[in-house]
């Protein structure tokens, strides 16, 4: 080690132990963003508008709010403003741990026990402007496990990242993936038939379990004493809420007969569908999915990567759409998650989406999906302020985000140096 | 070498026989023309655009211009007023669009695959050697995949389909038109170049149980070596035969004739490259692989343009002063670690900055339509925009040698045309008429039959 090293090595432990400590910014921020094309999503646009951002929650929105001189000002200069981007399908930060493929059905998995808060693609998502994402398990089982959502909060501690009183999200697959997974080591399923007979025969015993539970607390209030306990079960735990409707059912699926399928066994065993992800013969089925208010989460133009794939059709988010389905542009991608503007601007361009419905497949869609649209996904009073500030026109090739601001904080600022973060400096 | 190997002779004469062959089949042509003159194949009669802006790519932009399509060429280019407009032709009003010449995509898998989890759809590599020379795309090339209409609906009119990239020599490109009766009419130019790819990802070593020779970097390039050494060593024992050949016949009286060496396909096949006659497409993405890589070329004087380059960000200098192309990206490639968001969106600006040429590929079969945004999203890290256009058009028929016949808008050239609402470097462009060989593509996709059928219910 050099005389100098050794000088400054106390000088940088405590630079860095600064760095760390500033890694979660203040927790009452005063901010207004003045002179932007805010685009609100739920209602227009406003030129020369203004956002009052106060304690992490948007206080005030228009073409003149009531500030105090207290709040740091952001000049945007004219350009556009929109709520923060909403991935709805998600398989980032999860250090490959998305399929627990040893079984059909593992309801009980927690992507949150995988959660690996230092992911670089939450920064990579964050610079692209996506501020919530939906972190998925993969699709190798009929019924896989319960999903976390995050804020790309990087730099800041994991429970930092969480989305706080997130609703839970499972997710269920079907078609090529599970039968490929099993039908490989030749185990059940291998078709589809095999497909929809493990999931219903799971629903089946998760319909015994809850049932042998109920008996049993009646039985407690009745004063049985000697009611013995049925045993705790954590599949069939997480499968009861499913029944009982306290999980939102994310469900993989690509075929229209799928679809069907899909909705007639929610039905039958009376719980619902949220969102139907990839979803990409939607379009042949939209009237039915528009009745059930069922949600799909889609590519904008992937396809023909596998059999399920290919009838997918660039056109599918807006036929769906105009068809009266919420529709939401994801990324099961680490790549298209950090340019999703681009990818809903595409529905503009095949079916002739509007502005501001390409912006809500990105931003209020998702965030219905994911059971958040109460606190993110527009640009209204009293929601978080998510927002991205946009240096060009988001929905184009050319729009880049400038500044990323989550819960009020920038996280994300292009201008500086290095990572871009104004909280968070790597190897110092 | 001093005399040219049976081989070279025997290319020779396939040129001939190609060429022939060609004469015969535009006489073909034309008698079909007469006979089918309604169908999609027929040499439409003189095509005039109108009124629309061109993007010339050669000689910059013309607002209100006029394009003359004849007999498949670009008869005229030029400000409505200084063009004349023939009197028997179809004049179309494009107004308010923008024309531009097709777009050419510099590594594709068109033709290779049609539903890539697919394997009896799939012909894009032959994994079971590294040394592939011999594999020819043409072989494989299927022209009626779906993929193509829907490619050519984005105003992709030309593409370099080339092998996957498992194998450091995967087998040799072909340059294909997105248009045409048969295989032989798409495939322009068989065997156009060879990539040499040295990435990592040809190591053999995906799992303890599978590793076999070569898993490490030095396994492949000293694999590499050796093709090329016995390449050489291959071509002077035929230049040594047709020697001693000439030799006996000279010398009358003599018996014994030199019996020929056997024949090599593998090593043939490297032969055009080993002498500098056709262009290796040397690919690497980290600068160290890329160094050795240039080494490798250079130890054979290989000719080369570069392709990928994604992490090499801290010897751009060095790229520039090797003073090739740069087939650059993809640049959705996640950077590494420790780089920068947009270390890897910058590269095509970056290059450009140090005067290299670029070109833009979409690596893909799939997408290929999404190549115009490529270049549309390098805009926006710097690239000019003129620069952008002109890497999906005129540099890469430059690189591949077709800048004559292709990529842009002037007169004598090939009249690969397209017409779209905007610029066509924006997601949100939609692109309305396309013309291959002049003949105007109908705008229909197996995906534009599907959406027909359902949007109406």
């Amino acid at each position: 080690m050099s005389r100098v090293t050794r000088i400054f090595f106390p000088v940088i432990i405590g630079v860095s132990l600064q760095v760390c400590a500033q890694q979660t910014p203040a927790a009452h921020n005063d901010v207004v963003i003045k002179n932007a094309v805010v685009m609100t999503v739920t209602h227009g646009n406003i030129q020369n508008g203004s956002v009052y951002i106060k304690d992490g929650k948007i206080a005030a929105v228009g073409k003149d709010v009531n500030a105090p001189s207290s709040a740091a000002v952001i000049d945007a200069g004219g350009k556009y403003l929109t709520p923060g981007i909403i991935d709805s399908h998600s398989h980032i930060a999860l250090d490959d741990d998305v399929n627990e493929a040893t079984s059909p059905v593992t309801p009980q998995m927690m992507m949150m026990d995988a959660f690996d808060y230092q992911d670089k693609a939450i920064y990579r998502g964050l610079a692209g402007g996506v501020t919530t994402s939906l972190l998925l398990h993969g699709s190798a089982n009929m019924i896989g496990g319960q999903a976390v959502v995050i804020k790309h909060k990087y730099g800041a501690s994991r429970d930092a990242m969480l989305f706080p009183g997130a609703p839970r999200s499972i997710k269920f697959a079907s078609g090529e993936n599970p039968k490929r997974v099993y039908g490989s080591k030749d185990q059940l399923p291998s078709t589809r038939m095999g497909n929809f007979a493990v999931q219903r025969a799971a629903l089946v015993e998760a319909q015994d379990y809850m049932r042998d539970w109920d008996e049993y607390n009646a039985k407690v209030k009745r004063g049985d004493n000697d009611a013995k306990p049925p045993k705790h079960d954590l599949k069939l735990e997480a499968l009861a809420d499913v029944l009982r409707g306290k999980l939102l059912v994310q469900i993989h699926c690509y075929r229209a007969d799928e679809l069907l399928t899909e909705m007639a066994m929610a039905k039958e065993f009376g719980y619902k569908v949220r969102a139907f992800h990839h979803a990409l013969e939607a379009y042949k089925v939209a009237g039915d999915l528009a009745a059930q208010g069922v949600a799909i989460a889609t590519f904008s133009d992937w396809w023909g990567y596998k059999q399920e794939a290919w009838d997918a059709i660039p056109w599918n988010a807006v036929i769906s759409m105009r068809k009266g389905v919420r529709v939401a542009i994801k990324s099961d991608s680490e790549d298209f998650a950090r340019r999703l503007n681009q990818e809903a601007a595409k529905t503009m361009r095949y079916g002739g989406a509007t502005e501001e419905e390409a912006l809500k497949m990105i931003t209020i869609n998702p965030a219905w999906i994911i059971g958040v649209d109460d606190r993110v996904g527009s640009i209204e009073v009293g929601k978080d302020a998510d927002l991205v500030l946009w240096e060009g026109y988001p929905l184009s090739s050319f729009g880049l985000p400038e500044k990323v601001l989550i819960d009020g904080d920038v996280y994300f600022d292009r201008s500086l140096p290095g990572f871009g973060m104004p909280h968070y400096r790597e190897g110092e | 070498m001093r005399k040219q190997s049976p081989v070279v002779v025997r290319r020779a004469l396939e040129t001939v026989v190609g060429r022939w062959s060609l004469v015969v089949g535009q006489l073909l042509l034309a008698s079909a023309v007469c006979l089918y003159a309604g169908s999609a194949w027929a040499q439409a009669k003189t095509v005039v655009l109108k009124g629309g802006k061109l993007l010339t790519v050669s000689h910059g932009t013309i607002e209100n211009g006029v394009l003359v399509i004849s007999a498949g060429k670009i008869a005229a280019v030029g400000a409505a007023g200084s063009v004349k407009i023939p009197k028997d032709a179809d004049v179309i009003d494009v107004t308010g669009m923008t024309v531009y010449p097709g777009l050419i995509d510099s590594e594709s898998y068109l033709g290779l695959t049609e539903i890539s989890a697919e394997d009896s759809t799939n012909d894009l590599i032959e994994t079971s050697d590294e040394i592939m020379p011999h594999m020819h795309v043409y072989d494989a090339f299927h022209a009626e995949s779906e993929l193509i209409p829907v490619a050519r609906l984005n105003g992709i009119t030309n593409a370099i389909v080339a092998p996957q990239t498992q194998d450091t020599l995967p087998g040799q490109d072909a340059f294909i038109q997105l248009d045409g009766k048969s295989a032989n009419d798409m495939l322009l130019s068989r065997d156009i170049a060879m990539p040499l790819n040295f990435t990592g990802e040809q190591r053999r070593n995906e799992s303890w149980e599978k590793r076999k020779f070569p898993q490490t970097r030095m396994g492949l390039a000293s694999q590499l070596r050796q093709a090329f050494i016995d390449a050489r060593d291959y071509s002077e024992r035929w230049a040594e035969y047709e020697r001693q050949k000439s030799d006996t016949t000279k010398a009358e009286g003599k018996k014994d004739s030199p019996s020929p060496p056997k024949h090599d396909l593998k090593l043939e096949a490297l032969l055009p490259y080993l002498q500098g006659k056709k262009t290796i497409v040397l690919a690497a993405k980290d600068a160290s692989d890329l160094q050795t890589a240039v080494s490798l070329a250079r130890e054979f004087n290989l000719k080369f343009v570069l392709n990928h380059i994604s992490h090499s960000q801290r010897v751009l200098d060095y790229v520039a002063s090797l003073n090739v192309p740069v087939i650059v990206g993809p640049i959705y490639e996640d950077p590494k670690d420790f780089e920068r968001y947009d270390a890897v969106y910058r590269l095509p600006a970056e290059l450009h900055k140090r005067g290299v040429k670029i070109a833009f590929a979409s690596y893909d079969a799939h997408a290929v339509r999404n190549l115009p945004y490529a270049a549309g999203y390098a805009t926006a890290f710097g690239l000019p925009h003129d620069e952008a256009l002109k890497a999906i058009t005129l540099t890469p028929a430059e690189i591949w040698g077709v800048a004559d016949r292709l990529g842009s808008l002037d007169v004598g050239k090939t009249a690969n045309v397209v017409v779209a609402n905007g610029d066509p470097l924006n997601v949100k462009t939609d692109v309305k008429r396309v013309f291959i060989d002049g003949r105007q593509i109908p705008m229909t996709s197996r995906q534009t039959e599907l959406r027909d059928r359902y949007s109406g219910q």
